[in-house]
This record gives structure tokens, sequence and C-alpha cells, in this order.
């Protein structure tokens, strides 16, 4: 047997994904229903957003275009989460119908191999919307360009991404030991909505509970001060990338050692 | 010759909560827990050859599912040895997942909106199977079965007889050492089931593969097994060729007759008649079991011809479903 190292497991994936991506399209009703129900949610959101600040031009010294930096960031680090880990979602259902044993007998990672299963297309236009409202802001509030500030764009926003996996890996991962864990998951994913507003606005008991306890700070607050406040970037934002890296690894542990000790139902 | 699955005293107990009634128990539940121990499987030790067809059978709840789960590395034993192929399951899930093949009955383990070519290509893919060896059980596959109708269809288009014809296929795939396969005919028709026994046989003799097999079919067990392990509350009641099992129970023989009048009372008088038989009517026959070790069911017809009037008769072998109900009901002993 062949040793079965990253390209074994992309070779897998790109696979899996290209026929999926395949089916889908052969519901071209539902494709079409769900892009459209993904560009209203994100149409929806953004007017929210943009109504708060048509009333207050600036929150705690942060202004229109700032926060439109900010929320755009947080669109865009979402996507990963979104597109390649929703099948957390279904994790509790399959769980407890029993159906989650066909995937402990696949000689691959069985996280890899049930994440794999779903990828889900409509992020992406979430994705798109973020990352223009991102450039747009950036322009308008004159940030310059360098390479450098590229690298830690992608450097911080691959951080965000993982924070926000290993939440939903953790929160997923509770259905192997409480049977109603949909109220963890939907609780947690709840917290996602004040990622794209700086922490500053919020009292200390918040800031210390986003911050330390439901990390949701570092999906766009922290990440982005590197690039919006370069002269005054706390210790908190340097670090993030290896508190992204170690809560990833922390909830994949987790996960694991639920799905390993998972016994099914009986048949 | 190294037996491909070992087993040695393997008990499994589970840690089940004592419930009470009602909500008030309900309640009551949430703050005193009471657990009882469970045992699930009750040291069980077997050893089964490469290329053999074993049929695992039992009552429903009698741990079947359990032994299959430690057999393939789901469950860890509470006590006790298995070696699958030289690996202990448990430790070493993924390198046991690589030489077993799993079916489970009404559980497609196949992607649901893929069409099974695909299906089978990422299975390549995940299982490492080089070209040559896919290609070659592909042929053999095309030549067991009418495969072609299925390749192109998705799996959720497909029927359930369709599907688990596809799980079993996509099982053997890799060419395991072992495929376990729990319930695979059943909620099936007979001509479904008939061709799912076919190819599991032709796979069995072609590649030279042990299956394990669960049902509750007996006709799955007479066309395939060669031997049979029958377990009960988590115990062994039987491990043997399945010829043994019927000449252990062979010298009974049915005789089924029809009479014209009340069927219910003439069954009444035979059995005062035959003390030595066991006698039942229903509308159509009055069933007598006959045990050719005490009297014969010649003695027993002519005994019947000189006090009625026979107008049809009929004369059945027992069949291994009454055998094993049997078992389940009074045990071998």
């Amino acid at each position: 047997m062949k040793r079965k190292g990253l390209r074994f497991y992309l070779r897998i994936y790109l696979k899996i994904l290209a026929q999926d991506i395949k089916s889908k399209m052969s519901y071209r009703a539902d494709f079409i229903i769900s892009t459209i129900g993904m560009i209203c949610t994100n149409i929806a959101g953004f007017i929210s957003f943009w109504i708060l600040f048509s009333r207050f031009p600036s929150i705690n010294g942060w202004g229109y275009y700032e926060s439109l930096f900010l929320y755009g960031f947080s669109l865009v680090s979402l996507t990963p989460v979104q597109c390649l880990f929703d099948n957390n979602w279904n994790l509790r259902q399959n769980v407890y119908s029993g159906d989650f044993i066909k995937y402990c007998l696949r000689p691959i990672n069985l996280f890899f191999y049930y994440q794999s299963e779903v990828f889900d297309i409509k992020g992406l236009g979430q994705f798109v919307f973020g990352l223009v409202t991102l450039i747009y802001a950036w322009v308008k509030l004159g940030l310059g360009f360098s390479v450098l500030m590229l690298l830690k764009m992608i450097v911080f926003l691959l951080t965000a991404s993982l924070i926000m996996i290993a939440l939903q890996n953790a929160a997923a991962a509770t259905c192997f030991w409480i049977q109603n864990s949909f109220y963890v998951l939907d609780f947690v994913m709840k917290f996602k909505d004040y990622a794209k507003y700086p922490i500053t606005i919020f009292s200390p008991v918040f800031r210390f509970l986003f911050t330390f306890i439901m990390p949701v700070a570092f999906i766009a607050y922290y990440p982005s001060l590197v690039i919006l406040r370069p002269d005054a970037v706390p210790v908190l934002s340097w670090i993030s990338p290896l508190i992204g890296i170690g809560f990833f690894w922390l909830s994949y542990k987790f996960w694991m050692h639920g799905a390993l000790k998972y016994s099914g139902t009986g048949s | 010759m190294e037996p491909i699955i070992e087993i040695k005293n393997i008990t499994k107990e589970f840690k089940v909560l004592n419930r009470r009634e009602g909500l008030k128990g309900s309640i009551r539940d949430l703050f005193s827990r009471d657990y009882k121990i469970v045992r699930a499987v009750d040291n069980i030790s077997m050893s089964i050859e490469q290329g053999e067809i074993v049929g695992y059978l039992g009552p429903n709840g009698a741990g079947k599912s359990t032994t299959i789960k430690m057999m393939t590395g789901v469950l860890e034993p509470s006590s006790g040895e298995i070696l699958v192929s030289g690996n202990v399951p448990y430790r070493n899930r993924t390198k046991n997942a690589q030489e077993i093949g799993v079916v489970f009955g009404q559980r497609t383990q196949l992607w649901w909106a893929l069409p099974l070519i695909e299906s089978f290509r990422i299975l390549k893919d995940i299982y490492q199977i080089p070209d040559a060896d896919y290609d070659e059980m592909l042929k053999l596959y095309q030549s067991l079965v009418d495969i072609e109708p299925l390749l192109h269809k998705p799996v959720r288009q497909m029927s359930l007889g369709q599907r688990t014809l596809s799980d079993i296929l996509a099982a053997f795939l890799h060419n395991p050492k072992i495929v376990f396969l729990d319930e695979p005919t059943i909620g099936l028709d007979v001509s479904m089931k008939a061709k799912i026994r076919t190819l599991i046989h032709a796979l069995n003799q072609q590649k030279h593969t042990t299956v394990i097999l669960t049902t509750h079919d007996m006709g799955d067990v007479d066309a395939l097994c060669q031997r049979i392990v029958i377990i009960d509350k988590g115990k062994m009641l039987y491990d043997n060729d399945i010829s043994h099992l019927k000449q252990f129970f062979g010298s009974y023989r049915t005789l089924k007759v029809r009479i014209k009048g009340d069927l219910k009372q003439y069954a009444d008088e035979i059995t005062e008649k035959l003390p030595q038989c066991s006698v039942s009517a229903d509308d159509e026959w009055i069933s007598i079991l006959v045990d050719e070790s005490k009297t014969t069911v010649m003695q027993v017809l002519g005994e019947l011809q000189h006090h009625y009037k026979i107008r049809d008769m009929q004369l059945e072998e027992i069949s291994t479903e009454e055998v094993i109900k049997k078992i389940y009901e009074e045990g071998v002993k």
C-alpha cells in the first residue's frame, strides 16, 4: 500500500468535488433558486449594515469604510467554512440515524472523508460579494498596495477561516455526546454575526468573551487591524495565526475523539 | 492454513441507563443515574478460514451487529482478542478497512448523487486499486450481472434491489479478503434475492473471498452457507456445518393430511391416538410432526387411513428455518 500523503487526499477531494458540482448542476431549478437566495441573503445583510452606518457615520472611532472593510473581511473569511465544511450541519442527523457508520469503514482519514462529501457551492457567491466589498473599502480608504500587504492579507484571512472552522467543528462534534446538539451548533454559529463589528464597540465583558471564550473577534477584528491600523497592532493580532492553527488542531482532535468512540445504532 | 479471522473469548459490555417510567421517572433520571451493565456479546470464540461463507444467525438483538462492528473495527471489545487478516481491527482501523468490504442491507455507502461508475472511480482512488485489477474486476462484474443499466444511473434513482446490488459490487471492488454482508436481501423481491445470492456465490468462488453473512432469510443460508454460527443473547449456541444441523433434526418430517369435516376436532382425536407426534390444524391441513426415530411416517399414515378417509396428503422435510427456530426456542442439547 502506498503512503497516503497530501497529493493522495487532494486527488480524491478534487474528484469528489468535480462529481458533486456536476450532479448539482443537473438540478437546474434548485441551483438557480439557491443562487438567487444566496444573493438576496447577502444583499439583505448589506442593507442592514448600510442602514446602521447611514445613522451613525462613525462607531467608536471606526468610520464607514473601515467597518465596510471589516464586513468584507468577515464574508471572505467565512467562505471556507461554508464551502468545505458544510457537512458538519448534517453530522447530528447522521449520528442519530446510524448512517455515520459508513464513514468509519474506509481506509482514509475519517474527518477528511466525512467533510469531502459535501461542497457547498453557494459559498462562492458570498466569496465574490465579500471580495468586491473588501477591495472597494480598501480603495476608498487609500491603503495603498504592496506585495507584503497582500501576503499579510492572505495569511490573516486564512487565520480567520481556521478559527471559524474550528468553532464549527467543535460545536458539531458535541453531537457525539449529546442528542440535541443542533442548538449548540446554531448558538455558536450565531456568534459569527458579531464578527463583523469592531470589538471596541462592545462592553468589556463581551470583549473578553469574544476574545477568549468564543473567539469570534479573531474572525475579522484582530486580523484586519494589521492592515487597517498598522501603527497600533495589538499582540493578539500577531499571534492570531498561531491561535488559528492551534484551535483548528484542537477541534480536529475533539471531532475525531468523538467519531472514534461512535458505536452506531442497532440494526 | 492460517485462519483469516480469529476470535478468542470476546465480550462486549455496554453501560446503559436504567430508565424509569413516565415523566416523573425521566426527571429523576436527570439527577440520579442508575446504570446497569449489559453484555451484548458474551465470550464468543470462532475461527474462520479464507474462502468460507459463514452464516451468522440469531434473533433480533442477539449481538450479531455488535460482533460485526468489532470485526470491522468500529467497536473495541471489552475483553478478548480479535485478529482479522493479521490486524487488530480496533487499533488498526484504516489498515483493516483496506482488507474488508462491508454492506449494510438498507444503508447505502455509495455517494447518493453520483452514478455508480463515478462512485467506482472514487473507490478506485481511495483503495488505490491498480488499473489492471480494476479493469479485470469490472469485466468480471459484466460477466456476472447486467451492470450496464446501473453504471450511469445516480444511486438515488435506483430501486432498493439495484442499490443493494451496487453496494455489493462496490464492497467487492478492491478485492478484499473478507466481505461482511449485514442482511443484504432485506426487503427485496424473490427474483432480486436470487440474483444477489448468485452474485455473492460467484464472487466467493472466483475471488476466494471470505463472506460473513447475517440474515433472517433462510433462503440466503440454504443457498450460500456451508457453515452457520448461531448466537442468542450474546452467547454462541451453535457453530458447525449446516448439514450437521439438518442431520441433527433430520429425523423430523411433517405429514400434512386433508380430511373432510371439522379439522380442529379431528386434530384433537389424532393427538390422543398418536401421543408421540405433535399435531396442529389450520383451515386446510392437519399437520403432524413425526419423529422418525420413534415411528415412521408410513405407520402414522396407515393408522390414519384406518380411521379416516384421507382426501389429500403432503410430506414436508423440516426446513432450516424450523431447525433454527427450534434452536432459538430450546437450544441445542
